[in-house]
């Protein structure tokens, strides 16, 4: 099987071979990066752009970083540095009074056609993504700029509003040409022919761009001019795939060598096969369950999670491990706050853990007041003690999650009715404007552990998604306190308070955190500090330029 | 005829204008929007207000619909609403894509199905009826999109004899015999499902016809079999399998929603899937016109076809009416 596996990249193979005298059968160390060979990506999407400042899916953003090189990169910790394909040249300074990033670029990056990339392109890119009216998908990363000025030939400075530590994770960014949208309005950038037309997109990265057959491919082949450090794999090709599970066939066959992620259902026929591997790490994304406690959600305007140890009890109740052992098969883990378990602004050590019990959580509900009715729903005040479980249709994962919690909580005497919904009917129905009494979703995280906008009172809906209208006075202090204050440790201190405070109060019962399987061909190599790590977002191939491939 | 035909394309332009009224309704009336199929934890609600002025979606529906209609007049079918691109650039290469695909199925699909129908009627509970009974049986209960997934699990995983999924191989972009290698799986397919309701209507048709009075009166006379068959009752057997032809003709163009998604087949089946769930409304509404318009021409083709094989059918001013 194995020799027909790359039937369909013989011609690339030819390419490999060393032309000049190389001995007939050399002795290679399989731990020695080699130059050359295709690498075949497989993508469950089509891209959209990679016009940077319009970029709003994973697909596009990921091919995008293998063509736009970003001002500061992150290491496998997600924090930002200065890496040998960075457009900084060295790390950036803030000011005194912690609202001027200081950000010295290097004088030899390169636009595609030759031209260098300068301080003006820098300015462009973080005026255009803070300004309102461009209608950027990340502009509130951005949002916070109060002014972008270049001094002299390679310096930036960027003063903010206010002192916000978050920032730090927005001078990543994309670089775009400022050239390529000379003389356009605002409101048209997002309709450029830069980023979605091959040969009018200015790229700056280890790769060209080569060609977009829509539905298809996009090839990338290595920038012979590149001015970072230069990738060993000569040609990357990402070919889009309707489904995820011809996806994984395609990956069995050999048409491609990496997927980011695949299906739990499918790891049997995958480690079936020998020469596909696989590796496994905690994705940036969890699930929960959001209690409202808006008053308007509730017939006679009484609302049964007023009480904290109502929703303890809760968390008690649910037997989440059985969630993760049942629903993901293990592959996943426990979540007991809004931070991901072992990242920094995790204290595990205050965290509560929400162990399942039953005699607990009945015990916290008869604290609270609930007591049995005559049918075994618990009541209190004379209200009966059931609410409604919104999740979204057709997500198997939540939908055995909310089958879950209904049987867990029958056995507690609070019935939960589900109610699952179109996704796109949900969002802007049910979500946006907060009209749910209980809701099961997920959240992806970002590189900062910032989520003042979805647990503060500030951001009660319309305005923000704190969508059930939790409000606690010393958490939302607390969130903003987080990014007011810089220094790492001190953050950390500041979010162990936030930890602390839900242990007791808690908004939400957090479920749990599923693990992304990235599956690939052993034909792609990596050393262990290049691997790709999936608990950062785009994470996949931030170290792509030592990857190499065999054959 | 051609006051028929005149009457029919006026007729036709209402109906199209008609369908694209209710359809650019509909897809508004969807929830959800091109800019809010993800949510995000910092996006406030003023940024989403912008991006839809800037798509010009924040515009009164009948406007918007205006400006679609006299756009779609000229022959422009707009742009998406991402990142602004001309929509003709992903219907016209799927379009194609699905032509290439849907054609051939269709037509190897008539060429085994009829003949092997008639075969059959002629030779009713053989070996060769019987055979057609089972295939039809499983092609009309088997759901395409499994049958599809066996395919592949033995033709390509299993013997390794041919591709899995796609158009080319990467190394072979463009080559006619690449292309024909990786047709062979999904046209298998959709010949075989389509196959099973064919050649049970060929069958069926030339069953009844065989079964009158004038061909037992032909036979009567001493006309040889052959003839009894092909002359006779052919002709009439025909008229109902050109009525189902020409209502199955947008089905090549429509694509193939299931088979193209898993044998990855970029033709129109998958763009409209795509393209509905980004709300790409422009690039909905230009395949559902595309397809609108075959459903008309391949009505008008089963009617002129209805008439050139009756004898008795006469196509008037008045609507297809018979003697």
């Amino acid at each position: 099987m194995a020799a027909a596996l790359f039937a369909g990249c013989s011609k690339d193979t030819k390419t490999e071979t060393p032309p000049t005298t190389a001995p007939p059968a050399p002795a290679v160390d399989p731990n020695k990066p080699v130059d050359g060979g295709t690498l075949t990506i497989g993508t469950f999407s089509d891209i959209v752009t990679i016009n940077a400042i319009m970029i709003d899916d994973t697909s596009s953003q990921d091919v995008a970083s293998f063509l736009l090189a970003q001002l500061y990169d992150v290491n496998g910790k997600g924090e930002v540095i200065v890496s040998p394909w960075s457009i900084a040249k060295e790390p950036f300074t803030i000011s005194t009074d912690k609202k001027t990033y200081t950000i010295k670029i290097r004088p030899d990056a390169k636009w595609s056609d030759g031209s260098p990339i300068t301080v003006e392109d820098v300015v462009f890119t973080y005026k255009t993504l803070s300004n309102e009216a461009v209608g950027a998908p990340s502009y509130s990363a951005y949002a916070q700029i109060a002014d972008v000025k270049s001094q002299g030939t390679d310096i930036v400075v960027i003063t903010l509003k206010d002192v916000d530590s978050r920032f730090e994770t927005s001078l990543t960014a994309n670089i775009v040409p400022a050239k390529a949208f000379k003389d356009m309005k605002p409101e048209d950038i997002g309709k450029a022919k830069y980023g979605t037309d091959p040969k009018e997109t200015l790229t700056s990265g280890p790769y060209l761009w080569k060609e977009w057959v829509e539905k298809q491919y996009i090839t990338l082949e290595k920038n012979p001019n590149y001015w970072g450090q230069k990738p060993h794999i000569d040609k990357v090709i990402f070919k889009v795939y309707a489904d995820q599970n011809t996806e994984v066939q395609a990956l069995i066959k050999g048409e491609i060598d990496f997927l980011e992620t695949v299906p739990v259902a499918t790891l049997d026929a995958l480690k079936a096969s020998p020469a596909i591997k696989l590796f496994e790490g905690a994705g940036p994304v969890y699930d929960y369950v959001a209690f409202n406690f808006n008053a308007d959600n509730w017939p006679g305007k009484w609302v049964p999670f007023a009480g904290a140890k109502t929703r303890q009890a809760i968390s008690h109740a649910i037997n989440r491990q059985g969630m993760v052992d049942s629903v993901l098969k293990g592959h996943g883990s426990l979540l007991n706050g809004p931070f991901l378990p072992g990242a920094w602004p995790d204290s595990p050590e205050v965290t509560a853990k929400w162990e399942f019990d039953v005699n607990k959580a009945k015990q916290l509900l008869a604290e609270d007041g609930w007591k049995a009715g005559s049918d075994g729903i618990l009541v209190k005040d004379g209200h009966k003690f059931e609410f409604e479980l919104m999740t979204n249709a057709g997500n198997k994962r939540r939908e055995s999650y909310a089958a879950i919690i209904q049987q867990n909580l029958a056995d507690v005497g609070i019935k939960v009715n589900i109610k699952t919904l179109d996704f796109s009917a949900m969002i802007p129905d049910h979500f946006a404007p907060g009209k749910f009494q209980a809701l099961l979703l997920g959240w992806q995280l970002g590189l900062d552990p910032d989520a003042e906008s979805i647990f503060s009172s500030l951001f009660f809906p319309p305005a923000g998604q704190n969508a059930g209208f939790y409000k606690n006075e010393k958490t939302d202090k607390l969130w903003a306190d987080g990014y007011r204050v810089s220094e790492k440790a001190q953050r950390k201190e500041v979010y162990k308070g936030i930890l602390q405070e839900y242990a007791q109060d808690p908004p939400y019962v957090f479920l749990a955190t599923q693990n992304i399987i990235t599956a690939y061909n052993e034909r792609v190599k990596w050393a262990k500090e290049d691997q790709p790590v999936q608990a950062i977002p785009y994470g996949y191939f931030y170290h792509i330029n030592n990857w190499w491939v065999t054959q | 005829m051609s006051e028929y035909l005149i009457r029919r394309l006026l007729q036709s332009i209402l109906v199209l204008f008609l369908i694209s009224l209710v359809s650019f309704g509909l897809i508004h009336a969807a929830p959800g929007g091109p800019t809010t199929m993800l949510i995000k934890p910092n996006q406030s609600p003023e940024i989403v207000k912008i991006q839809l002025h800037n798509m010009g979606l924040d515009r009164p529906l009948h406007i918007q619909y205006w400006s679609w209609l006299t756009r779609m007049l000229k022959g422009d079918f707009g742009t998406t609403f991402k990142a602004g691109r001309p929509v003709g650039d992903f219907v016209w290469p799927a379009l194609k894509n699905s032509l290439i695909l849907m054609t051939t199925a269709w037509v190897l699909q008539m060429l085994i199905a009829i003949p092997w129908g008639i075969y059959n009627s002629t030779r009713q509970y053989g070996f060769s009826d019987n055979t057609a009974a089972v295939i039809g049986y499983a092609g009309m209960a088997m759901p395409t999109f499994w049958f599809a997934i066996l395919m592949q699990e033995l033709f390509s995983l299993k013997l390794n004899w041919l591709p899995l999924s796609n158009m080319y191989s990467m190394n072979k972009i463009g080559q006619f015999s690449d292309l024909v290698l990786h047709m062979i799986l999904p046209v298998s397919v959709l010949v075989i499902i389509g196959l099973a309701s064919y050649t049970r209507y060929a069958r069926a048709s030339m069953l009844e016809v065989l079964g009158q009075d004038y061909v037992r009166t032909a036979r009567a006379k001493g006309v040889s079999e052959g003839k009894v068959v092909f002359k006779h009752a052919l002709r009439n057997a025909l008229i109902p399998i050109v009525t189902i032809l020409g209502l199955d003709l947008p089905g090549v163009v429509a694509g193939a929603a299931l088979t193209e998604t898993v044998f990855n087949w970029p033709g129109m089946g998958r763009l409209f899937v795509d393209m509905a769930f980004a709300r790409e409304y422009t690039v909905i509404m230009a395949v559902v016109m595309i397809v609108a318009v075959v459903v008309i021409i391949g009505n008008l083709i089963a009617d002129i076809l209805y008439a050139l094989v009756d004898p008795r059918v006469r196509l008037t001013g008045k609507g297809a009416a018979s003697a």
